[in-house]
C-alpha cells in the first residue's frame, strides 16, 4: 500500500508541469527504492570485485600521439576510439600497437563544407566486415579497420533525421533524445523517445522552448549502455532515479533517497524559483547532488557516481551498490593488489577521466575505462620503493615512456555476483 | 674596493663552509620511518592525512607529510634511538597517535598500518591536534599552531618555518616558487594591502591558518594563464579585533633627533591607521603606506629600505603625519559581493637645506669645450596635504568605483647659484649669478568613476557580453610668486653684461576630462550565437578634453623711479583648449592547443586600429600665439601573446607588442614667450614644429617553474622604438656658455632598452640562499644640432645587480649585494666621448645575539669613476644595536652610529646627450643616536580581569 502512495507521488510530481503534454505514461510498478548514504560506502580490494586487470598502453608515435579517450569501442581484434582533443578516430591493436588513423585530412574536401571534422563514430558490421561509420559533412563514410575509405553515402536530404551516432536496440530501435512534435509555437520535445521504423513508440518527459528560458541550468538526461542489447538505463537531471530503457517503454527501476543534507529540493526541476538561480543554489549547498551519471547494472551490482560542487578528492562520489547485500562500495577506495599489479584501477584519485566518462565500455564480461600516462607514472614512482615486478608490457612501457605518452586502456574482468 | 670585496667574499664562503658542515650534522639522523594510514571500520586508506612526527620530550615538530595515493607515508633523516611521536590527522577523524623509537644500527622502522578512527559527529571547531598542513578541496592550508615558535614571533616568522614557502629579500613571497600577487587577512586587504603590515605585525599566536589557493583573475576565464596565486591569513575566533603600532623617539650628536608614533586598530569591519613622524636625518617617507611599513614590531632587519638616506641630496627635516581608513559594509566580501570604502590622508612638511658644486663639460663643437662650474644654495621648504577616498561596490557582474582626491602644495624656497664658465684653457668667458626667492600654492582635485558589467553566467543565449565605462576628472589651480635677481657679465668678445631684477605673478589652471566607453563582443551583440567568424570585435573610444589658462603678471624693476613696471612682453594671458578624441576598433582572435596531462598552449592576436584626433586652440594676448592647429594619426596597436604550460614543468608567457603613440608640440614649443634672464639657457619656439610620432616594438617573456623544490625563474623585456619627427634641441653655445635653444623636427631617433631578472632560492634544513640577477640597458642614438652642426649622440647606459641573501634559522641573516651602473655618450660630429661608472657594494648583516638583543649593520662602498676626472671611493658603515625588553618584546632601546668611517661624500656623477657632469654636494655625515620605543599590540579583547 505505501509501495503504491509513494509511487504514484512520485508519479504526480513526474506530471506535474508536464500535464500538457501527450508524454507516455512511466511505468513504475517495479521500482525499488534504495537508501544510501555516500558516507557509509566501504573500501575493498581490486581482487574482491575482479577476477583479471590487463593494462594497455597504446603506443606513442608522432601520428598516434592524442590527447584522451572520449569514447572507445571494439572492432574484431581492434581498440577504435575517438578523441575529442585531435577530433580524430585512432585505431589500435589489442595489445595496443597503432594501427592506422581517420580524421578531417582522410576525408575527401567538399567545398560546400567549412568544417569537416566529426564528433563520434560507430562501429557497423557489413557483409561480414566490420566498417568504421563516420558522420562528415554531407557525407557518411565507411573506413576499414585500416583506415582505408571504403564507401561514402549520401546523407538524405530530407526531414529524416541522420540517426548515425545514436544509440539503439538490437532490433534497431532508436533512442531519440530530442524528438519534436512540431506545431508551430506550441512544437514540443521529448527528452526521451523511442522510435521504430523511422515512428514513435513511446515519448517521455516533453517541454517547450520557453520553459527553460532564462534557466541556465540543462534539463536532460542521459542514457548508458551496460552490455545488455535490449535494456539501457536511463537518468534524468536533477532526480535520483534510474530508469530501464526498453524498445518498449521507459520504467522507473531505482528511485534513490539520500540524506537530506545531499538533496536537492522535490520540486529543483520545475519550480520557478530555481529558474536562472542553479549556480547560486550549488555554491551555497556544496554537497548537494544535483546529478546522478555513469550508471550500469552488472548483476547484482549498480554502478552510479553522484555529482556535487564540493571539489575535494576525500568526498566519495563513484559507487557499487550492491542490490542483494545493500553493501556500498566506494570504487576511488578499491584498493591496488597483486591484481592489478598494485597500480590503480581508475583515475579518481589524480584526475577525471572516470568521473567524466564512467566505464568506456561495459558488458557481462568485461569493463573498460582508461587514464593517462601521467597518472600511471604517478602512481609507479609512489611505488619505487616496494620493489613492484610488472609484467613485460608495464615493464617496457615504463622502460620506454614517459609521462606525457599516449593514455592506457584498462581491462577488467568483473567477478559476477 | 678589491679589499671590502676580498673580505665580503672571504665571510661568504666562511658562511657556506659553516652550512654544509650543518648539512652534514643533519645526515647524523639516519633514521626512516614508514607506514600506511588505514581506515580499518570501513576497510579503505586514508589518502591525504597529514602525518607529523614529533620528538616526544618536548613535542618539537621534525618532519610532516601528506599520505600518497596508497595511504603511505615515509620519512628519511629522523633521529635514531630517540622518543618520537606520530600525529596523524585527517578530517573526520580523531587524531591517531603512536610513539617509537628508531633502534640504532637498523635505523629504520616499519610502523605498518595504523588505525585511523572516525569522528561519528564532525564538529568542525572541536579540534584535537592540529596537523601543520592540510589540503582543503584546492586549498592549501598550514596551521599556525603546529609550528612551535616564540611567544612573540609574528606571521613572518611562521611564513619561514614553512618549507614551501620562501620570504624573498624584497618582501615578495612565493609558494613552491610561485609568487604570491596578494595578501588577504580574514578574507580583506589589510591596512592598504602592504603584504609587511600584515606579516609583520599580526603575532602569530593569533593566527589560526594560512591558506593559500589560485584566484582566477576574471570570473569567466578558464584560462589557467589567467589565475593568480593568493594567500589568506585567517585569524583565531575573536583575534579579528585589536591593535598595534609604535611609539619612539631618539636623540643624537650633531642635534640630530627622530620620533615616530603609529597605532592601527581593526575589527571586522574597520581598519583604522594613524602614523606620524618627524627627524632631521633624512628619513623621508612620502606616503602613509611607507611610514607604516616602517613601524612594524618585526622590524626592518637586513632591509635597508627606510633607514637615514646618506645619498639624498641635502638635509631634510622632514614631518609626516597619516591617517587611513576603510570600512568593510559587508563583513566576509567575496568576489561577487564587496562593498568597501577607504580613505587616506597624508600631511608632509619638508625643510631642506642643499648644497653643491659641480662642473659640467659640454662639447661646442668637435675641437671646443665649455665647463661649466655651479655653486647651488637652496633652502626651501613645503607643506603637503592629501585626501583620497576610494568606494567599491561589486555585486554580481557589476562593478562600481569612485575615487576622490584632493591635493594642497604649499611653499617656498630660496635658490642662489653662481656659474662661471671657462674654457679648455681653463680662461673665465663669464660669470652669471642668479638669485630667485618664491613661494607658491598648488591646489588640485581628482575624480573618477568607472563602471564595469560583465554578466554573472553567459550562456550560449548571452548577447550583451559587457560594457565598460569610465571618467576622470582633474582640475588645479596653481600660484606662484617668484623674484628673480640675475647678473650676468662677459669677459670675452662682445657680449654686453646683463643684470635682471623681475617679478613674476603666475596662475595656472585648468581641468582635463577623459571618458573611456568599451563595448565588448560587438559581434555577439549583433549577431547574437552565429558564428560569423571566430573574431572578437570591441568597440573602444576614447575622448579627452584638456583645458589650461595660464595667467603670468611679470614686473621688472625700473632703477631709475626703483618701481617695479610691468613687463610688456612677458606679461600675458593664454588659454589652451585640447579636445583629443580616439575612436577604435579591437580585434581579437584566441587560440588555443591542449592535450590532456600534457599541455595547454594559447595564442591571442589583437588587432587595435585607432584614429587620432587632435585639435589644439590656444587664445593669447599675444597675436602670434593664437594659433589653432589640428592633427591627425592613425594609431593602430598590435598584440601578439602566447602562453605555454608543460604540465609538471614550466609555463612561460611571450608577449609581443607594437604601440603607436602621437605627440604634438604644445605653445611653449611652437611659439614661447622668451624669458631673456635666462641667459644660460634661453628657450625659443619653432612656429613650424610638427607632430612627432613613436612606434615602439616590445617583447616580454617569463618562465615559471612548476617543480616543487628549489625552482628557478626568469623574465626579460625587450623594447625598441623609432621617433619620426622627434622634437629635439637646437643648441647654441658661445663661449661665454650662454645657451639658446631651439626647437626643430628631426628624424632617427632610435632607441633600445630591456631588463632582465632571474632569481632562484635554495631551501636547506637550516638554511636559506636567495639569488637574485637583474640587469637593465638603454641605448639611443638622439640627433641633435649643436652651434648649427647635425650631430647624433649615441648613448648607452646599464645597470647590472646581483645579491645574496642568506639566513642561518633565526640567528642571522645577510644580504650582499653588488652594483654596476655606467654611461656612455658618444658624438659622432665632434669625435668627442664622455663615460662613467659607479660602483656600489652592500654587505648587510643581522645578528640575532640573544633572543632580545640584535646586531644589525650595513656597509656600502661606492666607487665613482668618469672619463675624465679621478675616481671617488668611499664606504658608509652604519651599525646599531637593538635590545627588546618587557614580556612581549614591546620596549626597544637602540643604539645607532651612522657613517662610523667618516667618508659619505655625496658625489655627483651623470652623463647627457654631449656633456657629462661631476660634482658634490651636501649630505648627512657622521651622528649616533640612541632611540626609545614602545610597540603596544593587543589582538582580540583583553580577558576581563578577575574579581
Amino acid at each position: 500500500m505505501l509501495k503504491f502512495a509513494l509511487s504514484s507521488l512520485i508519479i504526480c510530481i513526474f506530471s506535474y508541469g508536464h500535464a500538457v503534454a501527450q508524454a507516455s505514461k512511466i511505468d513504475s510498478t517495479g521500482m525499488v527504492t534504495l537508501r544510501i548514504d555516500p558516507n557509509s560506502a566501504r573500501g575493498a580490494a581490486v581482487s574482491q570485485f575482479f577476477d583479471e586487470v590487463i593494462f594497455t598502453p597504446l603506443e606513442t608515435t608522432k601520428e598516434s600521439l592524442f590527447g584522451s579517450i572520449n569514447s572507445l569501442k571494439i572492432a574484431g581484434d581492434n581498440y577504435v576510439i575517438y578523441d575529442w582533443e585531435t577530433k580524430a578516430v585512432l585505431i589500435f591493436t589489442k595489445a595496443g600497437k597503432y594501427v592506422a588513423k581517420i580524421n578531417a585530412n582522410k576525408i575527401e574536401k567538399d567545398p560546400k563544407v567549412k568544417d569537416q571534422s566529426f564528433y563520434g563514430f560507430n562501429i557497423k558490421k557489413e557483409d561480414g566486415q566490420v566498417l568504421i561509420e563516420i558522420s562528415s559533412g554531407k557525407q557518411i563514410y565507411y573506413f576499414d579497420l585500416t583506415a582505408k575509405l571504403v564507401k561514402k553515402v549520401p546523407i538524405v536530404k530530407d526531414k529524416q533525421k541522420d540517426y548515425t551516432n545514436y544509440k539503439k536496440f538490437s532490433d534497431g530501435t532508436i533512442i531519440d533524445q530530442a524528438f519534436l512534435e512540431e506545431s508551430g509555437k506550441d512544437s514540443i520535445y521529448y527528452n526521451v523517445s523511442i522510435l521504430k521504423d523511422g515512428k514513435r513508440v513511446e515519448s517521455y518527459f516533453p517541454y517547450r522552448t520557453a520553459d527553460h528560458k532564462g534557466d541556465e541550468r540543462w534539463h536532460g538526461g542521459r542514457v548508458y549502455d551496460y552490455g545488455n542489447p535490449d535494456e539501457y538505463l536511463f537518468v534524468k537531471n536533477f532526480y535520483y532515479n534510474i530508469y530501464k530503457l526498453t524498445a518498449k517503454k521507459l520504467s522507473l527501476a531505482y528511485r534513490i533517497l539520500f540524506p537530506a543534507s545531499n538533496s536537492l529540493p522535490m520540486d529543483y526541476d520545475t519550480n520557478p524559483i530555481y529558474k536562472g538561480k542553479g549556480y547560486d543554489y550549488y555554491e551555497k549547498n556544496r554537497d548537494v547532488f544535483y546529478d546522478l551519471a555513469n550508471s550500469y547494472l552488472h548483476f547484482n551490482n549498480l554502478y552510479f557516481q553522484v555529482r556535487n560542487w564540493n571539489w575535494s578528492r576525500d568526498e566519495k562520489k563513484a559507487f557499487i551498490y550492491n542490490l542483494k547485500t545493500t553493501e556500498l562500495t566506494s570504487i576511488a577506495d578499491i584498493e591496488p593488489d597483486s591484481t592489478s599489479q598494485f597500480l590503480p584501477i581508475t583515475d579518481l584519485a589524480s584526475q577525471y577521466d572516470f568521473t567524466n566518462k564512467g566505464f568506456h565500455i561495459v558488458t557481462p564480461e568485461c569493463f573498460y575505462t582508461s587514464y593517462s600516462s601521467l597518472t600511471l607514472f604517478t602512481a609507479k614512482e609512489q611505488n619505487e620503493d616496494k620493489n613492484r615486478k610488472y609484467n613485460a608490457a608495464l615493464t617496457e612501457y615504463f622502460k620506454t615512456q614517459n609521462k606525457k605518452s599516449n593514455p592506457i586502456i584498462i581491462q577488467l574482468k568483473p567477478k559476477k555476483f | 674596493m678589491f679589499k671590502l670585496n676580498t673580505i665580503t667574499l672571504a665571510f661568504l664562503l666562511s658562511i657556506a663552509c659553516f652550512t654544509l658542515n650543518a648539512q652534514q650534522a643533519t645526515t647524523v639522523n639516519p633514521g626512516t620511518a614508514k607506514g600506511i594510514v588505514r581506515d580499518t571500520a570501513q576497510n579503505y586508506v586514508l589518502k591525504s592525512a597529514t602525518v607529523s612526527i614529533y620528538k616526544s620530550a618536548d613535542s618539537t615538530l621534525l618532519s610532516y607529510q601528506v599520505t600518497n595515493n596508497y595511504g603511505e607515508f615515509s620519512f628519511k633523516n629522523l633521529p635514531v634511538n630517540v622518543l618520537l611521536r606520530l600525529d596523524i590527522n585527517n578530517v573526520g577523524y580523531y587524531t591517531s597517535r603512536k610513539t617509537f623509537t628508531i633502534p640504532a644500527g637498523k635505523n629504520t622502522i616499519d610502523l605498518q598500518t595504523i588505525v585511523a578512527n572516525r569522528r561519528d559527529i564532525t564538529l568542525d571547531d572541536v579540534v584535537i591536534t592540529v596537523p601543520p598542513i592540510s589540503m582543503n578541496g584546492d586549498t592549501l592550508e598550514f596551521n599556525a599552531a603546529a609550528f612551535k615558535l616564540d611567544s612573540n614571533a609574528v606571521v613572518e616568522d611562521l611564513l619561514r618555518q614553512i618549507p614551501n614557502i620562501t620570504l624573498w629579500g624584497d618582501g615578495q613571497i612565493t609558494v613552491n616558487g610561485k609568487e604570491v600577487k596578494s595578501l588577504l587577512v580574514n578574507g580583506k586587504s589589510f591596512f592598504g594591502g602592504d603584504m609587511k603590515q600584515a606579516t609583520q605585525n599580526l603575532a602569530k599566536n593569533a593566527v589560526q591558518k594560512i591558506q593559500v589557493y589560485n584566484k582566477s583573475r576574471s570570473q569567466q576565464s578558464t584560462n589557467p594563464a589567467d589565475s593568480t596565486l593568493e594567500m589568506n591569513i585567517k585569524l583565531k575566533k575573536g583575534k579579528d579585533v585589536g591593535f598595534f603600532g609604535k611609539i619612539g623617539a631618539g636623540y643624537g650628536t650633531d642635534k640630530r633627533f627622530e620620533t615616530d608614533a603609529s597605532i592601527n586598530m581593526f575589527t571586522p569591519k574597520m581598519q583604522l591607521a594613524v602614523v606620524g613622524a618627524i627627524n632631521n636625518i633624512n628619513k623621508i617617507a612620502d606616503n602613509t603606506r611607507d611610514l607604516q611599513s616602517n613601524s612594524t614590531f618585526k622590524g626592518v632587519g637586513t632591509n635597508v629600505e627606510y633607514q637615514p638616506d646618506f645619498r639624498a641630496e641635502g638635509i631634510t627635516r622632514p614631518s609626516a603625519l597619516g591617517a587611513n581608513f576603510t570600512y568593510n559594509f559587508i563583513e566576509k566580501p567575496t568576489w561577487e559581493l564587496k562593498n568597501t570604502l577607504k580613505s587616506n590622508y597624508f600631511l608632509q612638511d619638508k625643510n631642506t637645506n642643499y648644497l653643491a658644486d659641480a662642473k659640467t663639460t659640454t662639447s661646442v663643437n668637435s675641437t671646443d669645450k665649455v665647463i661649466d662650474n655651479s655653486i647651488t644654495n637652496n633652502q626651501s621648504s613645503n607643506t603637503t596635504q592629501r585626501f583620497d577616498s576610494n568606494y567599491e561596490y561589486t555585486k554580481k557582474g557589476h562593478n562600481l568605483n569612485f575615487s576622490q582626491e584632493v591635493n594642497f602644495n604649499q611653499g617656498d624656497n630660496v635658490d642662489q647659484t653662481f656659474r662661471t664658465a671657462t674654457n679648455l684653457q681653463d680662461v673665465l668667458t663669464s660669470t652669471n649669478n642668479s638669485m630667485n626667492t618664491g613661494n607658491y600654492n598648488n591646489k588640485s582635485f581628482r575624480f573618477g568613476g568607472q563602471y564595469r558589467y560583465s554578466p554573472y553566467i553567459i550562456t550560449q543565449t548571452t548577447r550583451f557580453r559587457g560594457f565598460e565605462a569610465n571618467y576622470n576628472l582633474n582640475t588645479y589651480n596653481n600660484e606662484s610668486d617668484r623674484l628673480n635677481l640675475t647678473e650676468f657679465k662677459s669677459f670675452t668678445g662682445t657680449a654686453a653684461n646683463q643684470k635682471f631684477n623681475r617679478k613674476y605673478n603666475t596662475l595656472a589652471e585648468g581641468f582635463r576630462q577623459e571618458l573611456n566607453l568599451t563595448i565588448q563582443d560587438l559581434k555577439g551583440l549583433i549577431f547574437g550565437n552565429k558564428k560569423y567568424s571566430r573574431m572578437s570585435f570591441d568597440l573602444t573610444n576614447r575622448l579627452l578634453l584638456n583645458s589650461d589658462k595660464n595667467n603670468n603678471r611679470v614686473q621688472d624693476l625700473d632703477t631709475i623711479n626703483n618701481v617695479y613696471r610691468t613687463n610688456a612682453y612677458l606679461n600675458n594671458q593664454i588659454t589652451t583648449n585640447v579636445i583629443e578624441e580616439t575612436p577604435g576598433l579591437r580585434i581579437r582572435r584566441s587560440f588555443s592547443k591542449s592535450m590532456s596531462n600534457r599541455y595547454y598552449k594559447s595564442l591571442s592576436l589583437t588587432f587595435h586600429p585607432k584614429e587620432l584626433l587632435i585639435s589644439q586652440d590656444n587664445k593669447s594676448d599675444r597675436s602670434f600665439q593664437n594659433l589653432k592647429r589640428n592633427y591627425s594619426q592613425f594609431a593602430p596597436d598590435v598584440e601578439i601573446s602566447f602562453y605555454n604550460n608543460q604540465y609538471g614543468e614550466t609555463s612561460r608567457n611571450y608577449s609581443l607588442e607594437y604601440r603607436t603613440t602621437l605627440k604634438i608640440p604644445n605653445i611653449n614649443q611652437l611659439a614661447p614667450l622668451t624669458d631673456s634672464t635666462d641667459v644660460y639657457n634661453l628657450r625659443r619656439g619653432n612656429i613650424n614644429l610638427k607632430e612627432s610620432v613613436q612606434r615602439e616594438l616590445s617583447f616580454s617573456f617569463y618562465s615559471d617553474d612548476q617543480h616543487s623544490k628549489n625552482t628557478l625563474n626568469y623574465n626579460f623585456t625587450l623594447r625598441a622604438g623609432l621617433i619620426a619627427n622627434n622634437i629635439v634641441d637646437s643648441l647654441l653655445i658661445d663661449e661665454q656658455n650662454r645657451r639658446t635653444v631651439y626647437l626643430v623636427n628631426a628624424d632617427g631617433n632610435k632607441y633600445l632598452n630591456g631588463e632582465a631578472g632571474i632569481r632562484k632560492a635554495l631551501k636547506l634544513k637550516t638554511s636559506e640562499f636567495q639569488f637574485n640577477l637583474y640587469g637593465n640597458f638603454n641605448t639611443a642614438i638622439n640627433p641633435g644640432y649643436t652651434n648649427s652642426v647635425f650631430t647624433y649622440s649615441s648613448n648607452l647606459n646599464t645597470y647590472y645587480s646581483g645579491s645574496v641573501n642568506y639566513t642561518y634559522k633565526s640567528y642571522l641573516a645577510v644580504a650582499l649585494s653588488q652594483s654596476w651602473s655606467t654611461y656612455k655618450s658618444k658624438q659622432e660630429a665632434f669625435n668627442t666621448q664622455y663615460s662613467g661608472k659607479n660602483v656600489g657594494t652592500t654587505l648587510t648583516a643581522s645578528y640575532n645575539i640573544t633572543k632580545k638583543l640584535t646586531l644589525n649593520s650595513n656597509i656600502s662602498n661606492n666607487n665613482s669613476s668618469s672619463s675624465n676626472s679621478k675616481n671617488i671611493v668611499y664606504t658608509i658603515w652604519n651599525a646599531n644595536l637593538v635590545c627588546r625588553f618587557l614580556k612581549g618584546n614591546n620596549a626597544e632601546v637602540k643604539f645607532a652610529a651612522l657613517d662610523l668611517l667618516r667618508q659619505n661624500t655625496s658625489v655627483i656623477n651623470y652623463g647627457d646627450a654631449n656633456s657629462f657632469t661631476i660634482g658634490r654636494q651636501n649630505v648627512l655625515t657622521q651622528y649616533f643616536m640612541t632611540t626609545i620605543s614602545y610597540y603596544p599590540r593587543q589582538f582580540g579583547k583583553k580577558a576581563k580581569a578577575k574579581k
